[in-house]
This record gives C-alpha cells, structure tokens and sequence, in this order.
C-alpha cells in the first residue's frame, strides 16, 4: 500500500522533475550568457584644448571624443569636461556625482547646476548645495606638445573613487 | 480521449508526442528569449550580434544551437504528433487539441520560416529572397503582399525589422494564445502524464548534447560571400527547397504558399467535414510521402553532384575556419571620431611648396602679393565642389570653377598623381 502511494506521488512529481531540468540546464547557461563582461577602462590621453585658448577666469566647456570597447561593438562617444583656467587648468568631468545627469555652466549664477536634482556646485567644482555628496570630479589630466589632455574615467568609476 | 496512464507498453510511449512538442516549444521560448538579449534587428549590426552570440558570450553557441536545431526537431515532432493524433482520431474525440495541434504546425512553420532571415548571413539574405518571391508570385495580391512583407520595394533594414517582429513579437504571441487555450480546456495531468514527461525529457537530453557537438551554422556576410556560395535551408524546409526545383516559375507560390495554406486549412476544418479518414489521411499520407521524399532527394543529390558537394564542403571548412578567428566588433559612431593630430598635416608635400606657397601660403593661410590678395585654403573642403577629386579637376581646368586668373592650370606641371597628392592634403586643411 505504502509502495503503490509512494509509486503514485514520485509518478506525480516526475512531470515537475522533468520541467525543472529544462529550466535548470537551460538557466545555467542562462546564467554565463548573461553574465556583463567587465572591459578595463581606457588608459589613452585625450585631447581636450591647447593651452593658448585656455585662459579667463570661468570655467571652459570642452568636449571630448572617446572609444568605448563594450559586448559587440566600439563605441566613438563624446562627453563634457570642464577645464578650469583659473586652476592651474584642472579638468572636470561634467558628470554629477549624485545620480549621473550632465551638470551644466550657469553664467548668469557663477555655477554649475545640475538639470536633474538641482545640486549646485562653485566654479572649482565644490559643493554649495542640493542632493550631491561631493563636488564634481576630477579627471586625471596632463601637458603634452602645448596640449591639455585627460584620461575620461566613466561615472562607475568616478563613484567608487 | 482516453488518458496516457490507462494504456500501457510501447502504445503507451507511442501517445508521448504531445509531451515531446511541449518541452521542445519551452525550449524555443526560452532559448529565444535568451538571444534576444545580444540581437539586433539592423542589416548592419544583425550578423555582427550573432556572430558575438557565437563566438564570445558564454554558452552561446550552445544556446543558438538549441534554437537552430530545436526549431527542427519541433517541426518534426509535431508533424508526427499530428499523424499521431490522426490515427487515434482525435479529430472527433478531442477538437481542441486537434485544432490548436494544426495551428501550431502553421505557426511553427511560420516561425522557422522568418528566424531563417535573421542572422543575415548569406542564407539568410537568399531565405529573405525566396519569401519574396514566393510572396510576389501569388496570383492576385501578389505585388501588394511583396511590398508588404518587405516594408517597401526591396529587402531592406526594414525587411529585417519585419521579419523579427514577426519572429519574436506575432508568431509567440498566437503560440501562446494556442497553447492557453489547449491547457484550459484540458487538465495538466492529461497534458503531461508521467509517460509524455519522461519522453519529453529524454528527448530534450538528446537535443541537449547535439547542440554540444554541432553549433547552428553560420554562413558568411552577405558582404564576404562570393559567388560560388551555395545556400541552403533548415532541415524542415528541405522539402520546400527541393519541390521548388522541379515546380515552373509562377507555380512556386501555389505550391509553396496557397497549397500549404490550403491544406492546413482542411485539416483545421477536418472535426466538421464529412469523410475525414479519407480525406484525412490522403492529406496526411501525401505529405508525408513529399516530405520525406523531396527531404530524402534534396540531401543525395547534394552528396552526390561532385560540384555541389566539394562546394558545400568547402564552406563547411570556411565556416570551421572562421570560428577559430577572433571576433571583430563593429563599429558605432555617436561622435566624431578623434581630429588626426594637427602634425600629421602641418607639413606640406613638396609640390604644394614649389607650386602653391606662393600665392597660397605655407600653410595654406592664403598670401598678398602687392594689390592682390590670394584666397586661403583653409576649411576649402567644407566648400561645394571641394572634394580632392574636384581640386585634381580644378587644377587641371580652373575656369571650369568659375576661378579666374591668376589662378592657371597645372596640367603640364603636374600628374594627376601629383595633383591627387596635394588635393589631399589641402582638403585636410582646418581654421
């Protein structure tokens, strides 16, 4: 009797056993198909301006021109970077520190204001004010044949910096 | 009908088609699902997104090759579950699962039929076109339908698009709905016994280690095919493929389209017609007589035509050849790519010095000379008419540039090489 319940319940339960080894040889490959792959982030020197066209005492907007290695593709992107003229030429990246929007130079206030959340940051890239922790990135920048140049570090990076 | 567990022996076992084409349609829809992460539904991307599948996610080949061979087996299996049904009559005993079993045959197809267009490799492009064509010779609608599959008057990214809404959004959608409405009016304990679980599961085990030894092929671009390349469909249209051969020109869609719509059709219909063994089994006895026969045909004279088979051979090593090299991204441009260093251009070619400075500058910056002012060649390339092909014919024939003297031709000073050589340097030419 016990032999014939138990025959019964395994004969239940063989359809499920059947589904769920579809699912689970199926989801473990699932599992490494999906899984992101890392790329190292590019060490190359860019070129953001010559030195002679960086002068004044506000903040310059530039854009540079990176490539991105990522899953199938190159990708040539451009982003912001904000060179400071009045400080020994730093550079910095436009990207808020806070959620990631792009901030943008207010002439009229003397600041950065980011479109999203408003955090505000001082023309060095200090914090005044809103949700940002911290002020606005650096990137690490250098002079090469009367060019400044930068490495673009993405906002991954720049967070856990 | 009379449930699995109340039979027994190989009868019983013959009765687990149902369970077989259930977990091959899970795998599908899982395996699809999958790839749709990588794919892109773009002529200029799709090939690329495959071939990444193929050759750098992990398991991928092993997941599209589920897919690939998968979609064959289903044809299979549920062509033998529908002659399965057919002998058990369940035209009459069980409407339900003989109609959605038709309909799924139809869909099934249909789905094979567009994911054959998908990795837009060189079969694929030749799959795309003989759904064209097939579509354009349907007497009537025949030019409209064309257009329509196609998404204008020639096979495009458009097409593509189609093809992959089709696949991925459409035909699952009406495969669902077929299936929900099979499981409603049934119990799941009658859909999978036992039995149907068992043979479902050995026969996923089996699709399982195929694809570890065979991958899905992969032909070449359309752009790195040549001539010679010999496509050839998907196991469950070999069929089709070879009856084409043998079929005149404007016949091809009868035979291809209208036919096969036409029986599907009857057989959906069988429960209400009279005389459904007859017709039944005349329907299902001819098709499976042309499949098997036309299959059978298609894959000995492809071994046995000497031509035909050092090609196909051929590719097949071409294609063992590829797998081994590394994958090539593409390409994506959101920006401009990097201006070439200002140095690379900064020097002008000799010639430019002995026969432009003068009036041009050194740097193309322009000159005076007394009361005349010579134009600067900065930013010229951004002029209409400006490109290094038309500066080679502009130093030939000025005037024919509407310039004027001083500036003269320097045909019997300079080739065209020459010419050639300084145009490209004076198009780099920037403010």
């Amino acid at each position: 009797m016990n032999v014939e319940r138990s025959r019964r319940s395994f004969l239940k339960i063989l359809p499920l056993g059947v589904f769920a080894g579809v699912f689970a040889s199926i989801g473990s490959a699932a599992f490494r198909f999906l899984r992101p792959k890392l790329f190292a982030a590019t060490d190359r020197w860019l070129d953001v301006a010559t030195l002679s066209e960086l002068t004044g005492p506000q903040p310059l907007s530039r854009r540079i021109v990176a490539e991105h290695i990522a899953g199938w593709a190159t990708t040539t992107e451009a982003h912001n970077v904000f060179v400071l003229p009045a400080k020994n030429n730093q550079v910095l990246s436009a990207i808020c520190p806070h959620e990631g929007c792009e901030v943008a130079w207010d002439q009229g206030t003397n600041r950065f204001a980011c479109p999203c959340h408003e955090s505000y940051f001082a023309a060095d890239g200090s914090r005044i004010s809103g949700p940002a922790a911290r002020g606005l990135d650096t990137l690490p920048g250098r002079v090469q044949d009367g060019k400044l140049q930068v490495q673009y570090v993405s906002k991954e990076q720049a967070t856990r910096a | 009908m009379i449930p699995a567990e109340e039979k027994s022996g190989i009868h019983a076992w013959l009765q687990t088609t149902g369970g077989i084409v259930g977990v091959l349609l899970l795998v599908q829809i899982l395996t699809g699902v999958l790839l749709a992460f990588y794919y892109v539904p773009s002529v200029d991307h799709a090939y690329t997104t495959v071939s990444y599948v193929e050759k750098v996610v992990s398991s991928g080949s092993w997941i599209r090759s589920l897919h690939h061979y998968g979609s064959q087996w289903l044809t299979v299996f549920l062509f033998i579950h529908v002659i399965r049904l057919f002998l058990t009559r369940a035209y009459s005993s069980n409407k339900t699962q003989w109609v959605v079993s038709i309909v799924l045959l139809g869909l099934v197809l249909a789905a094979g039929g567009t994911g054959y267009s998908l990795p837009w490799d060189a079969r694929a492009f030749f799959s795309t076109r003989v759904a064209e064509g097939l579509m354009a010779g349907l007497p009537f609608v025949g030019g409209m339908a064309r257009l329509w599959l196609l998404g204008g008057s020639d096979i495009s990214t458009v097409t593509l698009s189609r093809f992959f809404a089709f696949h991925v959004l459409v035909i699952p959608a009406f495969i669902g709905t077929a299936i929900a409405w099979r499981v409603f009016r049934s119990s799941i304990a009658e859909l999978f016994g036992p039995r149907p679980a068992i043979a479902g599961g050995l026969v996923f085990l089996a699709l399982a280690l195929w694809c570890l030894k065979y991958p899905a092929p992969l032909g070449p671009s359309i752009a790195e095919a040549t001539a010679e390349y010999l496509p050839r469909p998907g196991g469950q249209f070999l069929w089709l493929y070879q009856s084409l051969k043998y079929i005149p020109g404007g016949l091809g869609s009868i035979a291809g389209v209208v036919l096969p719509g036409i029986i599907l059709s009857l057989l959906v219909l069988l429960p209400w017609l009279k005389r459904q063994r007859l017709i039944g089994a005349s329907i299902l006895g001819a098709g499976l007589v042309l499949v098997v026969l036309m299959t059978s045909v298609s894959y000995l004279s492809d071994r046995r035509d000497q031509h035909t088979s050092r090609q196909l051979s051929r590719q097949a090593a071409q294609e063992e050849v590829w797998r081994r090299e590394p994958f090539k991204p593409a390409t994506i441009t959101l920006a401009a790519a990097p201006a070439a260093p200002e140095s690379a251009a900064a020097e002008p070619p000799g010639l430019y010095i002995k026969f432009c400075a003068n009036c041009h500058g050194r740097n193309g910056a322009g000159a005076r000379q007394g009361r005349l002012a010579f134009p600067p060649l900065l930013d010229v390339s951004a002029k209409p008419r400006r490109t290094v092909e038309d500066i080679v014919a502009l130093l030939k024939d000025p005037a024919a540039y509407g310039l004027e003297r001083p500036m003269r031709s320097f045909s019997e000073n300079l080739s065209d090489e020459q010419m050639r050589e300084i145009a490209h340097w004076v198009v780099k030419l920037k403010r």
